[in-house]
């Protein structure tokens, strides 16, 4: 629906009609009697802003009419407004103009017409006055009223003539609150109790239950993670997994704890800063990281910086302001008081960080932050003395060995060591031959000349020269034939171009056959290999970390144990080993394949474009010595002729380094103690997961005003500030983050605490008192209750911003507690519920849907926390879309308890987020989402009728009643109690009987589609129980599962 | 749906269709105008949407080839270029105009020719690529602008701009806007679906994103549906293993029963939506599988569309597929192709990538146009880029690679309204730079919705306090040349 459609314009009340607010909810008022902020505010908004608003560049007849002082300064209000709306609409002076497409109706025009006749009075625009707790109203009813949430509500349903709903019956109760608290159904046997508990606080004890449980911190979390757009992958090009979940486990905790919502705010917003941050507080700037990233590889840096500082800056202001802040990236903004310079001077705050760019598709992009599990944290201190101390006494001996190194140049085992460069035993040895000739070709040590492909050509380089082409420069068909436990090393002199073009230096691979075989890879300068049997399930890729210098010839050599593991490749540059980024783990099956060795490509076409020399192929793993003779061999001789001095400081300390590393024991003893320790430390790393932090760069936070919001379109350049229509920062903070977080907590801050309450309020009810809850700027909606929201906005913060005690108060007031049925007539005056004459009831969120089914049934596990898991998902939903290359291209679907936790785990992949979420109107966790749109469709109940996970889960819940009871109504009964904590009425209990019948009836017939029905899922079928009967009845659950009443809270 | 004097070409079958569902079901629970409104998430009386006038098109086929497809060796020839054979570009002609950091560090800019053939077809005289023969066919039926430029110079932002008007995420795409606009033309399928093809080579795949065909502020409701090639043909289409089309009638007769009993207790309209949506949810069991059911095609659909055109999720496939589509009242569907991010290798795999588009968007075409479709359906094929004139690495004249070039490229469309047999636009001797009447990416835009019936400055949704649409902000206008 269209949001015009989605919520009530008029009330059928004869003394409302003149006043409603665009979008809004209007309160019964006298005719003639005009409140600016409800009445007229909106209409200028839609109808006159465009042109007489903030924004100065489309102002129109040096007309503003947002600022009175302005307004009443031109004059306007003395004849002309009033004339101008009045005339014909086709005069050509009429206002709005025809173009503008907007306009006014006749009431409208009334309501501007009382306005200016009782002087145009206007004050400040709501939601930016700080919020003062008003008194309570006076109302009829009293009995009905159980706090004060209560007197608010009934005194604007008195104004209307409304009564409200009898309270709901425990049982619809048990269910709503459950839900609400904990986002699960209640467990029967609660239900049970509570419908018998005659103590008079009976409904407050199950309150208290359910705030203190484990499921409150879950659920809370949950809405808050559209919030944060929190996902687990970089959203971009590859959408590579991020191992971010530790920040989804620290809002967990957070709700759970109730850590007041001004902590959990500016830790999330500043953690880093504050003083001597623990774990928990940088684990929650995580929020800063959860914006979608990219590593496309053309991609512009400063484009992207620019991107990003804006999501933080738009999601800040969302969140917490509520407040369309992104208007103002081109332009002054429309409707609310923000320049486009103080949007950018927000955007200061977020904009100073040493979060890189490209976030390199790796899992783990930097600044992280390894949250060592605590019985490992003492050991891990330790390590990190001795581990620096081995490294210390490690560069003191190279500080130490030049003198060593000269003597041993000049000893006769320096001489032996030239020759220890491995010669005789090479699988295959190209050298070049000079310009023209074919290449000198060593195959298993016969010696052949071989002609170059077209196109390539030698240039200058080591060894006799090296090879450039565009495409293959040599064909080999009968070299580099290994097999998956073959051994082998690659090696070879290349030479860069200054680019991050990809492409094969040396391969062996048939591109057809899913890319089996292996390579010598470039991609973006760093060098690496793939051994393959079927990309990419099949296969390893090791890449090392640093890039190769371009325009420089320089050693690599890749070498593989034959062990099918990424431990057995390493990857070394100039004889220095590297370290390197896995992005395929998990060979399986022979590597072998029929195409012939190129080198210089993997295909006919696709070129890496740099130059190579030298190459080498050894059936056999070089040790890291040899290897680095190989690099060093050149040099060597050199060193050894004419001694050290004549050679240059690069060189030097380029045999230096190999020497240590090839001869000199003492380094070998430290670098030895170095690795195990650094290995310990890894493996205590590895076991430690990876949360994404926020870090502030040197320097101090600026920002550039940009023309149309162009990242290359530079204007004046600004200092991180506040906007000017909100209370000033206190004057002596800095102009940092944790300013910026502090100051939404201030007293005066007349935003914060409306936002928040508005939004929770917007969980319980499905509508916020303000519908518009992501906009409480002048476009947004007047609130429904605009004293209500100041109530609690104050009470909020003067309770010290303790979400439970909100919650508490929400739950147990008698508006909460209303039955939702509601006669035709009633629903006449209050269609959506707005005015609160009923209680809360729609469609759940997807998460609540899932998880009811998974509940009920028994499957659901109830572990906190931890890896996202990935459930049943149809084939095909990542791969339709997922590049190739990405390591969240093919869905692996768990097994076993990861099937059925919480749906809030499962894995959020942002190019293809979990199907039947989807579906249900989930936001898509790219950008900040303050409320769901909940739409109805058919393809919704397809998810329900025949998505696996649904279909296992109504077996399992008519296995459970199969066991536990004996006659049909009691089983029925069971089902039902589970999923909407009621039993079935006698009606209902006749047409399930009707439909069990049926399907008994059927399945007996036919046992083949029972044993069928009965294996879906990966839980194990129920031995115990006769087929055809449990498919009998598990048809009849899927059908209870599929009630509005099951779906709706 | 049908004016006077005018035969309703879809009347045939869907007639047969609602006939076979009546049958089926037995009855209608409520009238398919409910249902389509339910299916496309369109509200009953709401005036703020289209058409806005009389539209010339109905239906969309929107082919996007992602990767980029280089025009000057497709569509845009420059014979003059032979002479510049690894040459620099001339700066005057780059212009300090910024490259992707895939070539931004390249010494030298060489000019490599196309290395292929271009044919003259049709009285329209368009030059065509010598991979391109069927397409050639048709080239009096066909709108070739070559002057398409986008501000995007990556592939994400360049496509989510030519799909959703912004390069940022986020924004509703223009299958999106189309089904909010006009509503649906069904009862029991999807308004806006979306194939993602499988191409013959995938030297160079890039990333495409469920995201592009998102509904972004819309409602939900006008979200692409996905169209797949295996399993389910739509996301939990089919009833569980075991369930028989007769057991599930049964139950969801049950379910009926149960919530108008609900209906009754509480009188909550949302319980009736839902009633309304397991009907349709029903329906669709039944037409989806109808749809995808290729046996009834007969011979002439193979011989012009090829055999390729039988195997799931090839290009021809889904161009049938989306032939079945339009017929059956789909309102647009949108297709991506792969791989044709050639940065390396043109000669090796443009043949591939012709091989696959060539002859299903020629047949296409024809058979639209056979059925009395095509006038009604606009067709639009195009990229999200062009490519550089220089090479990307080293050049050769038989081979050479070639980067995103986001300053002008060629876009083709057919059928529904707009100029057939036109050439529009002209780039300069490098294929580099726009020479003659450029066409911005929401002009096209503007440009596709007004052949639709609907105004672009009028087709909006409240968004954040902002009236949002696909054009932006800056003014847009449709370009009256390219239509009939």
């Amino acid at each position: 629906m269209v949001p015009g459609a989605l919520l009530p314009l008029f009330l059928l009340v004869p003394t409302a009609g003149l006043h409603l607010a665009s979008g809004g909810v209007g309160s019964g008022r006298a005719a003639g009697e005009v409140e600016f902020g409800r009445d007229v505010r909106p209409i200028l908004t839609e109808h006159c802003f465009a042109c007489h608003g903030p924004d100065e560049a489309a102002r129109e007849g040096d007309l503003r009419l947002d600022e009175e002082a302005a307004a009443r300064a031109s004059g306007v209000f003395e004849g002309e407004l009033v004339r101008r709306i009045s005339l014909d609409a086709d005069h050509p002076a009429h206002m709005p103009p025809a173009e503008l497409g907007k306009p006014l109706t006749a009431q409208q025009v009334q309501v501007l017409t009382d306005w200016v006749a009782a002087g145009a009075p206007y004050d400040r625009h709501w939601s930016f006055r700080t919020p003062e707790r008003p008194g309570l109203p006076e109302v009829q009813e009293h009995e009905w009223v159980r706090n004060p949430v209560d007197t608010f509500v009934l005194a604007r349903l008195e104004e209307e003539g409304l009564a409200p709903a009898p309270e709901a019956d425990r049982r619809s109760l048990a269910r709503r609150l459950s839900l609400d608290l904990t986002g699960l159904p209640p467990d029967p046997a609660e239900v049970e109790a509570f419908v018998q508990d005659p103590r008079p606080d009976a409904y407050e004890r199950l309150v208290e239950r359910w705030l203190a449980s484990d499921a409150w911190g879950e659920h809370r979390a949950r809405g808050w993670l559209d919030v944060a757009r929190y996902a687990d992958t970089h959203g971009i090009h590859f959408d590579n997994y991020r191992d971010i979940w530790p920040y989804r486990d620290w809002v967990i905790e957070a709700f759970a704890a109730d850590v007041p919502y001004d902590t959990f705010s500016i830790e999330q917003l500043a953690g880093d800063l504050l003083p001597e941050p623990t774990i928990p507080q940088r684990v929650a700037t995580g929020y800063l990281r959860c914006n979608i990233t990219t590593n496309e590889g053309g991609l512009i840096d400063e484009e992207y910086k620019v991107l990003y500082a804006r999501d933080r800056t738009e999601s800040f202001g969302q969140a917490w302001l509520g407040l369309t802040v992104g208007c103002a990236v081109c332009h002054d903004h429309k409707y609310d008081p923000l320049t486009q310079r103080e949007f950018y001077g927000l955007s200061a705050y977020f904009d100073n960080t040493r979060v890189p760019i490209r976030d390199g598709n790796a899992q783990d992009p930097p600044p992280i932050l390894r949250v060592t599990p605590p019985e490992q944290r003492a050991r891990l201190a330790t390590l990190t003395g001795e581990l620096e101390a081995a490294r210390d006494a490690r560069a003191a001996r190279e500080v130490s060995a030049s003198q060593d190194l000269a003597a041993w140049l000049a000893s006769p085992e320096a001489a032996r060591a030239v020759e220890r460069v491995p010669a005789g035993d090479e699988h295959l040895v190209v050298r070049a031959a000079g310009a023209g000739a074919p290449a000198q070709v060593v195959l298993e040590g016969a010696a052949r000349e071989v002609a170059l492909e077209e196109g390539a050509s030698w240039e200058e380089g080591p060894s006799g020269g090296g090879l450039r082409s565009e495409g293959a420069s040599l064909v080999l068909p009968d070299a580099g034939d290994f097999d998956t436990g073959d051994a082998f090393t690659c090696s070879a002199w290349v030479r860069l171009q200054p680019n991050d073009r990809s492409g094969a230096l040396a391969s062996r691979m048939d591109m057809g056959a899913a890319y089996r075989g292996w390579d010598l890879w470039l991609q973006g300068r760093r060098v690496g290999t793939h051994i393959i049997a079927a990309w990419p399930q099949q296969a390893l890729k090791v890449v090392a970390k640093a890039q190769v210098p371009a325009e420089r010839w320089t050693h690599v050599a890749i070498t593989y144990d034959g062990s099918a593991k990424v431990s057995g490749v390493r990857v070394y540059y100039d004889g220095i080993e590297q370290e390197v980024n896995v992005e395929a783990r998990g060979l399986e099956g022979s590597i072998r394949t029929a195409v012939p060795f190129r080198l210089g490509s993997r295909t006919p076409g696709n070129a890496s474009g740099a130059a190579v020399a030298d190459l080498r192929l050894h059936a056999r793993v070089l040790d890291a010595g040899e290897v680095a003779s190989l690099a060093l061999a050149p040099l060597l001789s050199d060193a050894v002729a004419q001694g050290l001095e004549p050679l240059d400081e690069g060189t030097r300390s380029s045999l230096r380094d190999w020497w240590l590393r090839a001869v000199d024991g003492e380094w070998q003893r430290w670098d030895g103690e170095a690795q195990r320790l650094d290995g310990e430390r890894q493996a205590i790393e590895a076991s430690s997961p990876t949360a994404h932090v926020f870090a502030e760069a040197e320097g101090v936070p600026m920002a550039f005003v940009l023309d149309r919001g162009e990242y290359d379109r530079r204007g004046e350049q600004v200092q991180p500030g506040t906007p000017a229509f909100l209370p000033p920062m206190s004057t002596d903070a800095p102009a940092s983050r944790l300013a910026l977080a502090e100051w939404l907590f201030q007293d005066d801050h007349p935003l914060t605490a409306r936002v928040a309450v508005n939004r929770f309020w917007q969980e319980l009810f499905g509508t916020g008192l303000v519908a518009t809850s992501g906009d409480l700027g002048l476009s947004g909606e007047f609130p429904s209750h605009p004293e209500l929201l100041d109530w609690l906005a104050v009470e909020f913060r003067e309770s010290g911003w303790r979400v439970k005690d909100l919650f508490r108060l929400l739950v147990t007031s008698a508006t909460y507690r209303q039955a939702a049925g509601a006669p035709a007539a009633k629903r006449a005056l209050d269609g959506d519920n707005r005015l609160l004459s009923r209680g809360p009831r729609f469609r759940m969120d997807a998460e609540m849907i899932r998880d009811t089914a998974l509940a009920a049934s028994g499957l659901l596990v109830r572990e906190i926390g931890g890896p996202s898991v990935r459930p049943y998902q149809p084939p095909g939903v990542w791969e339709a879309v997922a590049m190739r290359e990405s390591n969240t291209h093919t869905y692996r679907m768990d097994a076993g308890e990861r099937l059925w936790r919480r749906s809030m785990y499962t894995l959020w992949k942002r190019a293809a987020p979990p199907a039947s979420m989807e579906i249900f109107d989930a936001p898509n966790r790219e950008t900040c989402a303050v409320r769901r749109i909940r739409t109805n469709t058919p393809l919704q109940a397809l998810v329900t009728l025949n998505d696996p996970q649904f279909v296992e889960a109504a077996r399992a819940l008519a296995a459970q009643a199969l066991r536990d009871h004996q006659s049909y109504a009691e089983r029925m009964d069971a089902m039902m109690l589970g999923l909407a904590s009621r039993p079935l009425a006698d009606e209902e209990l006749r047409t399930c009987g009707a439909v069990l019948a049926d399907l008994r009836a059927h399945y007996a017939a036919d046992p083949e589609a029972a044993r069928a029905l009965a294996e879906v899922g990966e839980s194990p079928a129920a031995e115990d129980l006769p087929t055809p009967e449990l498919a009998a009845w598990t048809m009849l659950a899927n059908m209870l599962m599929n009630l509005d009443e099951v779906v709706t809270k | 749906m049908s004016e006077p004097g005018h035969t309703d070409p879809l009347a045939g079958v869907r007639e047969t269709l609602t006939r076979r569902h009546f049958l089926r079901t037995g009855s209608h629970l409520l009238g398919g105008a409910a249902l389509a409104n339910l299916a496309a998430g369109r509200p009953l009386g709401s005036d703020a949407l289209g058409p806005h006038f009389a539209p010339k098109a109905k239906r969309v086929i929107y082919l996007h080839m992602v990767g980029g497809p280089p025009q000057m060796d497709l569509f845009d020839p420059k014979p003059g270029m032979a002479d510049w054979y690894d040459k620099d570009l001339p700066e005057s002609v780059r212009n300090g105009q910024r490259l992707t950091t895939m070539t931004s560090g390249q010494a030298r800019f060489p000019i490599a020719p196309s290395r292929f053939r271009f044919d003259r077809h049709g009285e329209c005289g368009m030059e065509l690529c010598e991979l391109l023969p069927n397409l050639g066919k048709t080239a009096d039926k066909m709108c070739f602008v070559r002057t398409v430029h986008t501000d995007a110079i990556n592939h994400e932002p360049a496509i989510t701009f030519l799909q959703t008007g912004n390069q940022i995420t986020g924004r509703p795409c223009l299958g999106a806007w189309a089904s909010y606009g006009l509503g649906s033309m069904n009862d029991d399928l999807p308004t806006f679906v979306v194939m993602v093809a499988r191409p013959t080579n995938q030297e160079q795949m890039q990333a495409i994103s469920a995201r592009l065909w998102a509904a972004g502020a819309l409602p939900g409701a006008h979200a692409g549906v996905s169209f797949r090639s295996s399993g389910d043909p739509i996301l939990f289409l089919q009833n569980p293993d075991g369930v028989s089309d007769a057991v599930r009638r049964r139950t969801l007769d049950g379910i009926a029963a149960l919530n108008q009993r609900l209906l009754a207790d509480l009188g909550d309209p949302e319980t009736r939506t839902r009633m309304e949506q397991y009907e349709l949810a029903y329906r669709m069991q039944a037409s989806v599988p109808e749809l995808a059911d290729l046996t009834t095609e007969g011979e002439h659909t193979w011989s012009l569309y090829g055999e390729e055109a039988r195997k799931p999720g090839t290009f021809a496939n889904s161009a049938l597929m989306a032939r079945r589509m339009v017929e059956r009242g789909v309102r647009f569907v949108q297709v991506y192709h792969n791989n044709w991010d050639t940065h390396a290798n043109v000669a090796g795999r443009l043949p591939d990538q012709c091989r696959d588009i060539d002859r299903p968007c020629h047949a296409l075409i024809l058979d639209l146009e056979r059925r009395g479709l095509l006038d009604e359906t606009l067709i639009v094929w195009g990229g999200e880029f062009g490519r550089t004139i220089y090479s990307q690495g080293g050049v050769s004249r038989e081979n050479y690679g070639r980067d995103h070039h986001p300053r002008c490229f060629t876009m083709w469309m057919a059928g529904g309204g707009i100029r057939p047999g036109h050439i529009h636009g002209e780039t300069d001797e490098f294929s580099y730079n726009i020479v003659r009447d450029p066409v911005n990416v929401h002009d096209l835009h503007a440009t596709f919705l007004h052949l639709l019936g609907m105004d672009h400055e009028r087709l909006t949704v409240r968004h954040q306090g902002l009236d949002l649409r696909l054009t932006g902000v800056e003014p847009a206008r449709p370009i009256p040349a390219l239509m009939a």
